[in-house]
C-alpha cells in the first residue's frame, strides 16, 4: 500500500492533515512543474516521436531516481493514489485538447482555420500535443509513478499479484509504445497488377509523405487486384425535403426518410400516407395479349419459333435472330420472304402451313399445337377476330430490369406510376415528399490484393485485405487504398514496428491484472482476514 | 413517425411497451407489500429483454451482419445491455428499488433510437468486417450499461438527502429490498464502476488490437479513441481517489456522474467536435 491515508487506517485528524497537505502541494508542484518546464523547453526542442520518447525516458528516470533515493514525502507522493489520480486527469485533459485542435497539419492550415487562435496553437505546439515536451513530462511522471508504487508494494504475493500484473502491463505497453514511436517505419506502396515490382516504401509521417524511402528487403509484386461489391438491391425509397445548413447557407435537401423492400404489401409512410406496389416485374418486358372480339378485329395466330412466342397479325412474321428461318402469317397464303432459307407460311383462310425451303414446298394442315421442324416451330391458337395489345410482363424471375407499378394514397387521393429502377423517376406526394423505386449498388464490400513477396529463395504468394494484413520479413502489409477509375491499382501500407508485440503483451497483462485485482484479490484478502489470529485491519493489528 | 413505427415495426413498439410496463410495476412495488407486484415487474423486464433480444436477432438476420453499425442499432443494443446488467444487479443485491429507474433508462434509450431510426440498413464497410467487431462492441456496451447504472445510483445518492421520495426509496422494505438490510449506495456504485472499468479496459485494448489489424497502427489519436481514453482515465482516477481521504461520499458520486457524462459524450457527441471530420468513428444515422 501507499502512505496515503485511507478509511481503514484512522489517525488523529491533525496527524493525517499535515502529510495530506504536503502531498497535495508536492503533486501540484510536480505536475505543474513538468508542464511548465515542457512548455518552456519546447521553444527550442520541437515536438516529435523521438522527442517524446527520449524526453519522457530521461525525465522519468530522473524523477524516479530522486524519488527512490530521497526517502520521505516525495517518494510517498509519487507512489500515492492522489498523485496518480492527478496525472490521470491531466492526461485526460491532453487527450481532450487533441480532439479540439486538429493534429499534425501544416501551419497554414491553422492560420486559415483557427484565425486569431492560430499563433497560440502553433506557439504552444498544440498542433502536435501528443509529441510535445509537456506531454512527455506527464508521461515521465506517470512512468515514475507506476514504478514507484510497485516498489512501494513489493514483495509480490498472490493477494497483490493483480496490482503487479497491471503495473507491469502498463510499463510493458509504454515501453513497447516508445519503441514503436522511435523505431517504427511506416510507408506507402502503390502497385499495379502485373506492373513493376516494389522494393522500397515511400516513408510517411502522420499520413503525409516525407519524401524519403526505406528499403523493404524483399521484392513485392501485385499479381491481381479484386474489387468486390455488395449485391445489387432494389428498394422503394421514401424521400422528404429537409432544411440543411452548410457553407452555402440554409436550404432544402432531399433526404431518404424510409426505405422498403419491393413487395406487394401495403405500407404506411412516416407522414401517415400509404403506398403499395400493385405489380412487380423483375425482368420487365412487353408481351402480346390477344382478346377475341365479335367484330372489327383481325385474325391472330400464336406462333413459337426457337423459344420466342408472339401473336402474329396478317403480314407479320417471327424470325430467328440469324434470319435463316421464319414463321409468316397471312389470311391468304403469304409469299416466302426473300433470304429466308426455311419459311413456315401460314394461311389462315386455308388453315394450312406451307413449309418453304430451297428444295421445294410441302403442306401441312394447321391445327392448334402443331409442331414442326422437330419442335422448333409450334403453332398455337388461330383467333379469326381478335384485338392485340401489348402488356407488361416479366421475362424471368431474375431481377434484371425491374419495373414496378406503384400506387400511393395521400389524404385519401390515390396516385399511380409505373417506375423502372434503371431510370428512377419520383412519384411526388407533394412538393416535399416523394417515392422512388431505385437500385442500390456500387458499395464496396472488399478489396483484395494478391501479392507475391520474394526474398532470395523465399517466396510468399498471398492475399492482403482490409483487416487481414500479411507479415513478411519483418514488414506487415495492410490494404489501405484502391482507385475505382483504375481497376489494376492497389494502395498498400507497409509497417515495420518492433514495439507492437510489447504493446499487446502489455495490454494482455493490464486486462488480466485489472480483473484479478478487482475480483480475485478481495477474495484472497477476505479469506485471510477470516483465518483465526489474522487481524481484520492494520488498526486492529496495531 | 410513431404511427409508421407501429404499423411497420410492431415488435419494436411491443418492446418499448414491455419496458414501460416493467417500470410501472417496479414503481408500484415501492408501495405494495404484495410480493407479486415485484415479481411481475421482474417478469415483465425479462419479457422486454426477450423482445429486445428478438429485435437484435431480427436485425442481425435482415442485415446479414452484427447490428451495431448505426447509432440506431447501437441504441437498441445499449437498451438491451442496460436491462441485462440491471437484472444481474437485482439478483446480486436482492433489491428491486432501482428497477423503475433502470427500466425508464432502457425506455429512454429506445425512445432516442426512435428519433434516430435508420432510413435503410447500411452495409458494413471493409474496415468493420473484422472478428474484433462484435467482441469490441459487446464488451463496450456492457461496460457502458454498468457505468450508466452506477450513474443512476450516484444521482440517487446525491439527491436522496434533498428529495424525500428518493430518501424513502433507499430504506424501503416493501417488495423491493429482499435482504431486509439498508442499501449501501456508495459500495454498489463502486462495484458497478469496478465491473464497468474492467470492461472498458478490455474494450479499449481490443479496439486497439483491431485498429492495428485494420489500419496498421494500434493508436492513431482519433477523437473517439481519445475520448474512450478520457473515459478510462476518469474512472481510473475515481478508483484511485477512493483510496484517498475525503474522496468518498458526494465527491465520489460527482466523479461518477462526470465519468458518465464523458461516456455519453464519447458515445453521442463525436460529431460535435471540430476534429470529427478526421474521425473514422462518427456514427452514421
Amino acid at each position: 500500500m501507499t502512505d496515503s491515508p485511507t478509511r481503514s487506517t484512522p489517525r488523529p485528524a491533525g496527524a493525517a492533515e499535515a502529510p495530506a497537505v504536503m502531498e497535495v502541494r508536492l503533486t501540484a508542484l510536480l505536475v505543474t512543474g513538468a508542464l511548465l518546464a515542457g512548455a518552456l523547453l519546447q521553444v527550442w526542442v520541437p515536438p516529435g516521436a523521438l522527442t517524446l520518447v527520449v524526453a519522457s525516458g530521461i525525465a522519468g528516470a530522473v524523477v524516479l531516481a530522486v524519488a527512490l533515493l530521497t526517502p520521505g514525502r516525495l517518494r510517498a507522493t509519487i507512489a500515492g493514489f492522489r498523485f496518480t489520480s492527478t496525472l490521470l486527469v491531466a492526461l485526460a485533459v491532453f487527450a481532450i485538447i487533441g480532439t479540439l485542435v486538429l493534429q499534425g497539419k501544416p501551419a497554414e492550415f491553422y492560420r486559415l482555420r483557427y484565425g486569431a487562435a492560430a499563433p497560440l496553437i502553433l506557439g504552444l505546439h498544440l498542433d502536435d500535443v501528443f509529441h510535445g515536451l509537456p506531454f512527455a513530462g506527464l508521461m515521465a511522471l506517470f512512468g515514475a509513478a507506476v514504478i514507484a508504487s510497485a516498489a512501494q508494494r513489493w514483495p509480490l504475493r498472490a493477494r497483490n499479484a493483480g496490482f503487479f500484473l497491471c503495473h507491469l502491463g502498463l510499463i510493458t505497453s509504454l515501453g513497447g509504445a516508445a519503441a514503436s514511436a522511435a523505431l517504427s517505419i511506416r510507408g506507402r506502396i502503390d502497385l499495379h497488377a502485373g506492373g513493376e515490382t516494389a522494393t522500397h516504401v515511400r516513408v510517411t509521417k502522420a499520413g503525409m509523405d516525407t519524401g524519403g524511402a526505406a528499403p523493404l528487403g524483399f521484392d513485392l509484386r501485385l499479381d491481381r487486384f479484386d474489387l468486390v461489391n455488395y449485391e445489387t438491391e432494389y428498394r422503394v425509397g421514401y424521400y422528404r425535403q429537409e432544411l440543411v445548413r452548410d457553407e452555402h447557407g440554409t436550404h432544402k435537401q432531399w433526404k431518404l426518410a424510409a426505405s422498403f423492400d419491393p413487395d406487394l404489401a401495403k405500407h404506411l409512410l412516416p407522414g401517415g400516407d400509404t403506398f403499395r406496389l400493385k405489380a412487380i416485374w423483375p425482368d420487365f418486358t412487353l408481351q402480346d395479349q390477344v382478346t377475341p372480339v365479335a367484330a372489327g378485329g383481325q385474325p391472330a395466330l400464336e406462333a413459337t419459333l426457337e423459344g420466342q412466342t408472339r401473336w402474329l397479325l396478317p403480314g407479320e412474321r417471327l424470325a430467328t435472330p440469324d434470319g435463316r428461318a421464319a414463321v409468316v402469317f397471312g389470311w391468304e397464303r403469304p409469299a416466302a420472304p426473300p433470304g429466308v432459307l426455311t419459311a413456315f407460311l401460314v394461311s389462315g383462310a386455308e388453315r394450312k402451313v406451307i413449309v418453304h425451303t430451297a428444295d421445294g414446298e410441302s403442306e401441312v394442315a394447321l391445327a392448334e399445337g402443331l409442331a414442326l421442324a422437330g419442335g422448333a416451330v409450334r403453332l398455337g391458337a388461330l383467333v379469326p377476330q381478335a384485338q392485340r395489345t401489348r402488356v407488361p410482363a416479366t421475362a424471368s424471375a431474375e431481377w434484371k430490369r425491374p419495373v414496378v407499378q406503384l400506387e400511393a394514397v395521400r389524404d385519401g387521393v390515390p396516385a399511380e406510376k409505373t417506375m423502372a429502377a434503371d431510370r428512377p423517376e419520383a412519384l411526388f406526394l407533394d412538393a416535399d415528399h416523394a417515392l422512388v423505386f431505385e437500385r442500390r449498388d456500387g458499395e464496396v464490400k472488399a478489396f483484395l490484393s494478391t501479392v507475391t513477396a520474394t526474398r532470395g529463395d523465399e517466396s510468399l504468394r498471398t492475399v492482403v485485405a482490409v483487416n487481414e494484413p500479411v507479415t513478411f520479413a519483418g514488414w506487415t502489409l495492410y490494404q489501405v487504398n484502391y482507385n475505382p477509375q483504375d481497376p489494376t491499382y492497389s494502395g498498400l501500407e507497409a509497417v515495420h514496428d518492433p514495439g507492437v508485440a510489447w504493446v499487446f503483451a502489455g495490454f494482455a497483462l493490464i486486462s488480466l491484472g485489472v480483473a484479478y485485482m478487482f475480483y480475485v484479490e478481495p477474495r484472497l484478502k477476505g479469506r485471510r482476514r477470516s483465518q483465526p489470529g489474522v487481524p481484520a485491519s492494520p488498526a486492529q493489528a496495531a | 413517425m410513431l404511427q409508421y413505427i407501429l404499423a411497420e415495426h410492431p415488435f419494436f413498439v411491443a418492446t418499448g411497451a414491455l419496458y414501460a410496463a416493467a417500470a410501472g410495476f417496479y414503481a408500484a412495488a415501492w408501495r405494495s407489500t404484495r410480493a407479486f407486484v415485484g415479481r411481475a415487474a421482474t417478469a415483465l423486464l425479462c419479457a422486454a429483454l426477450a423482445f429486445n433480444a428478438g429485435l437484435i436477432v431480427e436485425r442481425w438476420i435482415e442485415a446479414g451482419r452484427a447490428p451495431f453499425k448505426s447509432l440506431f442499432e447501437s441504441l437498441v443494443f445499449f437498451a438491451f445491455t442496460t436491462g441485462v446488467v440491471y437484472l444481474a444487479f437485482e439478483r446480486l443485491y436482492r433489491t428491486r428499488v432501482f428497477g423503475a429507474l433502470a427500466a425508464l433508462l432502457t425506455l429512454a434509450l429506445l425512445g432516442y433510437a426512435l428519433g434516430k431510426w435508420d432510413a435503410e440498413i447500411v452495409k458494413l464497410p471493409p474496415a468493420l468486417q473484422s472478428a474484433w467487431f462484435v467482441p469490441h462492441v459487446v464488451v463496450y456496451f456492457v461496460g457502458y450499461a454498468a457505468v450508466s447504472l452506477a450513474a443512476l445510483l450516484a444521482a440517487v445518492q446525491l439527491l436522496a438527502p434533498r428529495v424525500p421520495l428518493l430518501q424513502r426509496l433507499t430504506t424501503l422494505r416493501a417488495g423491493t429490498i429482499l435482504t431486509g438490510k439498508a442499501l449501501d449506495l456508495e459500495q454498489m456504485t463502486y462495484e458497478l464502476i469496478r465491473f464497468g472499468f474492467v470492461l472498458l479496459t478490455v474494450g479499449l485494448l481490443v479496439g486497439s488490437v483491431w485498429a492495428k489489424s485494420a489500419w496498421g497502427d494500434f493508436w492513431v489519436w482519433d477523437p473517439k479513441e481519445n475520448w474512450s481514453l478520457v473515459t478510462w482515465l476518469v474512472y481510473g482516477a475515481y478508483l484511485h481517489l477512493r483510496k484517498v481521504r475525503g474522496w468518498r461520499g458526494d465527491r465520489a458520486a460527482w466523479l461518477v456522474l462526470l465519468g458518465f457524462a464523458v461516456v455519453m459524450f464519447t458515445y453521442l457527441g463525436m460529431s460535435m467536435l471540430p476534429t470529427a471530420e478526421e474521425s473514422a468513428h462518427v456514427y452514421t444515422g
